[in-house]
């Protein structure tokens, strides 16, 4: 059961220390409540809910163990992101891009960093910055495209 | 640690969740 990433020691302890880990069985010629709930339509499928179980963050397909830190983090950091505490989200998206720098998950991580360091200080340079980093490491990132309108603010 | 303890219940899970404050990381997964 706990095989690739799973099985790692580091992988284990981190989602013991910051989640609750659950895993729900899927069954295509009968899906289950939890599947029908939650909108599943292929698997893997991964998702980080809330203590309220609200869902911040999904992704879907194999993740090796740098992509599956990555998104365990940004999920952490959509959390606080989402409820608008956005000076406490800040730390842990810069967290996905020292940690897991490679990662799919880090260009997402550079916007809202961006975002929330904009909301937090009402700075635009914070825009401007995340855009200079985007197309500094991720240039070819969806995300790099999302911010090109913040290439206008002025450092 | 010598390995996950998976929950297999997501309302057992939310409840403690709830006592907790820990997000949850579900996995949907399929033994295709």
């Amino acid at each position: 059961m706990n095989t690739g990433p799973y099985s790692e020691p580091t992988v284990a302890a981190f989602l013991h220390e910051q989640f609750l880990p659950v895993r729900t069985e899927c069954f295509w010629d009968n899906p289950t409540e939890p599947m029908r709930r939650f909108d599943v339509k292929w698997t893997p499928t991964f998702l980080v809910h809330d203590p309220e179980g609200k869902e911040h963050h999904r992704f879907v397909g194999y993740v090796p163990t740098d992509d599956l830190l990555a998104h365990l983090w940004l999920g952490r950091a959509k959390i606080l992101y989402d409820s608008d505490r956005h000076a406490e989200a800040i730390p842990l998206f810069e967290t996905v891009l020292s940690r897991h720098p490679a990662a799919g998950a880090a260009p997402e991580a550079a916007f809202l960093r961006g975002v929330a360091g904009f909301k937090s200080s009402h700075d635009p340079k914070e825009l401007r910055r995340a855009y200079d980093r985007l197309t500094a490491k991720y240039p070819q990132s969806e995300w790099a495209r999302r911010a090109d309108p913040y290439s206008a603010i002025p450092l | 640690m010598s390995g996950i303890l998976w929950e297999t219940d997501f309302h057992a899970a939310l409840a403690k969740a709830k006592g907790s404050g820990l997000p949850i990381y579900q996995d949907f997964w399929f033994d295709g």
